[in-house]
Formats: structure tokens, sequence, C-alpha cells
């Protein structure tokens, strides 16, 4: 019983973080211009946080496979992507329902919600081109080199609403220039930490998962099944006399 | 050692433009396929000719673009694992294998680029005012499509799923450089073109950083 709570304490501490975090963003004060419909600042804005950390673990862990030549760097690189595609989706999906609120509308040509798109085919590609291939060595070096390519398309992302201008607004987290209430910037900093806190757990559960299956892997390679030919006797010359 | 690198990465590259020579995929095939879809163009859009000199060069680089890549991973593509053994047996660089091969292919679509431009300024009546930028764009453009081609071919080599995988996995990283061509064009100086010049210029030493520190791991693989 000890030793199963030792396990879990991070899923427990997620859970409480992300509770913790919902009660903040339900308290927090209203937004005058745009209601309630401000409250997806709590959800958006941590989960494109989210998204960057995801893909730089990806970048960090592809270098790392790259120098030590260890699986487990291939590992915690592939499943920090696959979370990060997970959190980039829900970032995405969550703006356009804020979009819809504010600019009413779910989609526009903005320069943020473009290349996030297109910072999510990338990704997509980097899982696409893993699940082509088996061998977890030539898996490793493929996908570590993706890895590291993929941080061109994230440089564009974080500062495309500078370099446009267009109708996303500027970064949130401007530590010279904080633009927003107390209450409501103490609720997304809890959020941000609760759902990096949910990201540590998912980013734990899914390697450990990642290790099992290379397990598997290795183990169904070592077994020697049956060869084609193997029933096939010898025949015997000469028995008849 | 300088000298020997330089060697071999001419010596692939001149390889590269033999068979192109000899096969002429990229003149007979990949040009005329090229100027097919920048005709096309106007057929779906229009052919006013105000919205065509708008869009025009943001065409022609979606062109050169999903167009010159694959001409890109095709140099790769073309060898056979025997030519990728030997190479690796006879001890090439893997980096000056990358430069070679990157050189080829940027020749073969800076032509490529040229020969669109040509199609794109008789087709849709392009603003010639900020064209001279070409001189510094297409080849950048050339350049970048070519060390992105080269990487991502040598990842999705041998793969069952290689060919479908592959533009998967470019198209999306080449949007900097579509952005950074088309906008220093069509801004121009006065516009503030020089830094769109400066993001193609620093997504193509990315590249490069990229294509020589993983040549050796993705020689490995093959």
């Amino acid at each position: 019983m000890t030793s199963r709570i030792r396990r879990r304490w991070l899923d427990v501490v997620a859970v409480v973080a992300i509770v913790a975090a919902l009660v903040f963003a339900l308290a927090s004060p209203r937004v005058a211009d745009q209601g309630d419909a401000a409250r997806m600042l709590f959800i958006h804005v941590p989960t494109i946080w989210l998204a960057y950390v995801s893909f730089g673990v990806t970048f960090v862990a592809s270098i790392a496979y790259l120098i030590t030549r260890k699986l487990r760097w291939d590992l915690i690189a592939g499943a920090s992507a696959e979370i990060g595609v997970v959190f980039t989706t829900v970032a995405i999906i969550g703006g356009m329902i804020w979009g819809k609120a504010t600019w009413n509308v779910y989609w526009t040509w903005d320069a943020r919600l473009t290349l996030t798109a297109v910072m999510l085919l990338v990704y997509l590609g980097y899982l696409a081109l893993r699940r082509a291939i088996a061998d977890p060595e030539a898996r490793a070096r493929r996908s570590a080199v993706l890895g590291i390519l993929g941080l061109v398309q994230l440089i564009p992302v974080h500062f495309s609403v500078t370099w446009w201008r267009t109708l996303h607004q500027t970064n949130t987290f401007r530590p010279r220039d904080i633009q927003m209430d107390g209450p409501i910037l103490a609720a997304l900093l809890i959020s941000v930490a609760a759902f990096t806190i949910v990201y540590a757990a998912l980013l734990r559960h899914r390697y450990a998962l990642a290790h099992l299956e290379l397990e598997a892997h290795e183990a169904s390679v070592a077994v020697e099944g049956p060869v084609a030919g193997d029933a096939v006797s010898a025949p015997t010359i000469g028995s008849g006399g | 050692m300088h000298d020997r690198f330089w060697q071999q990465a001419l010596a692939i590259a001149r390889r590269d433009l033999d068979r192109e020579r000899r096969s002429g995929e990229v003149a007979w095939v990949t040009i005329p396929f090229g100027a097919s879809a920048l005709l096309l163009v106007p057929l779906a859009v229009g052919i006013n000719q105000d919205v065509l000199g708008r869009i025009g060069t943001g065409m022609l680089f979606v062109v050169v673009m999903l167009f010159g890549v694959l001409t890109a991973v095709r140099r790769t593509n073309l060898e056979t694992p025997a030519q990728r053994d030997a190479i690796t047996l006879l001890g090439v660089d893997p980096v000056a294998e990358f430069a070679g091969k990157t050189i080829a292919s940027s020749v073969l679509l800076l032509l490529f680029e040229v020969v669109m431009g040509v199609v794109a300024l008789t087709l849709y009546g392009l603003d010639l005012s900020n064209w001279g930028w070409m001189g510094v764009v297409m080849p950048l453009t050339a350049v970048g499509l070519a060390e992105l081609g080269t990487i991502s071919a040598a990842i999705a080599i041998s793969i069952d799923a290689g060919p479908a995988l592959v533009p998967l996995l470019v198209t999306p990283l080449a949007i900097p450089l579509l952005l950074g061509a088309t906008q220093t064009v069509e801004l121009g100086p006065d516009g503030g073109n020089l830094s769109w010049l400066l993001l193609m210029t620093a997504v193509v030493l990315v590249l490069a950083i990229v294509g020589v520190v993983t040549a050796r791991p993705l020689q490995e693989i093959r």
C-alpha cells in the first residue's frame, strides 16, 4: 500500500493542483469587456506554455540521445512530443473557442494561430516517423534529428506576435510590463504551475509505458520462433535394404 | 584535411549534377510540372490581373517550396543501398556528403526558381520594383530547401512509408523560408524587409548546423 502511494504521489499532487487551479480560476474576478470567456486564459496560456516545454524537452532529449546513445533519452523525447501534441491541440481548440467569443470567428489567418497549427504538423510528422520504424535504435537516431530540427519552427511561433502584430495579443508573460490584476495573475500562475505538474505526471507515465513497449519489443526479438522449413526432415537413405 | 573535405563534397555534388544531366529529371519533369501548377492557379482563383499581381510572388514561392523540395529529396533517394554502402566504406566524411548533396540540390533548385520566376512574371504580370531582392532571396531559398530536403530524405531513407512521410516532414519546416522569401520581395527596404532576410539567413544557418551535427548519425542508420 505504501509503495503504491509512493508510486502515485505525483498523480495525487497533479489532481490536487488541478482542483486548486480550477477553484482559483472560477473565483477570479470577471473581466469587464470579455465576461466569463476570459477564463479561457487559465487553460489557453498553460497549454501553449506546456507545448513549448514539451517540444523543448524533446529537443534537449534528442541532443542527449545523440551524445550518449542511451535509448532512455529517445523514450523521453517521444513521450514528451506526444504530450506536446495533445497540449498544442487543446491550446488551439481553446484558442478557437475564446476567439469566437472575442473576435466572433473560430479561425482567422493570424500569424500566431497559423504558425501554431504548423508547429502541430511538425510534431505530428515526428510522431508519424516514430510509428513508421519498428527498430528502436533506428527510430531513435532518425527521430533525434527531427526532434532537433523541430526547434526551427518554435522560434517563429513564439515571436510571431511581435513580428507581425496581428489580431492575437502579444505574449502574456512580459515581466517588465505586467498588465493584469493581481488576483487574475495569481490564478493564472497557479494554473500554469498545476498544468506543469500534470505534464510531469503524464511524462512519467508515458515514459514508463514506452519502456514497457521497448522491453516487449526486445523480448519478441529475443524469442526464437519456428523457422520456415523446420518441419522438413532429411530423407533416410538405404533403409529399405 | 580541409582540401580533402571539399574534394569529397565537390565529387558528390558533381556526381549528382552529372546524374541530373543524364536523366534531365529537373529540366524535363519538375520544371514543366511546376509551370503547370503556376498555370493552374489563375484558373482556380480567377484571371483578375490585380489579384494575380498581389498573390503572384507568394504563389511562386509556394510552388518552389512544394516542388523544389522534392528535387532535393530525390537526389538522396536515387542512391541504391549498395552505393550508400560504398560511400560509407570508402570513408567519405558524412559532413562532406551532406555538403555535396546540398550543393548539387542548391544548384538545381536555383535553376528551378529562376525558370519559375520567369513563368510567374509572364503569367501574373508582377510588379518588378522589388525584384532586385530576388538576387538574394532565391539563392537563400535554394540553399535552405536543399539543406532541409537532404536532411529529411536521410531521415526517411529505407522506410516503407518514406515517400509519403517526407512531404509531411519538410513542408511545415519550410514555412519560415516561404514567409521570409515572399515578405522580403513584397515589402522591399521601405517596408522593413531586412528583418525577413535576417530570418531566412538564420534559418539557413540553423539548418546547416543541424545538417553538420547530425550527418554522422544519419550516415549510420542507412
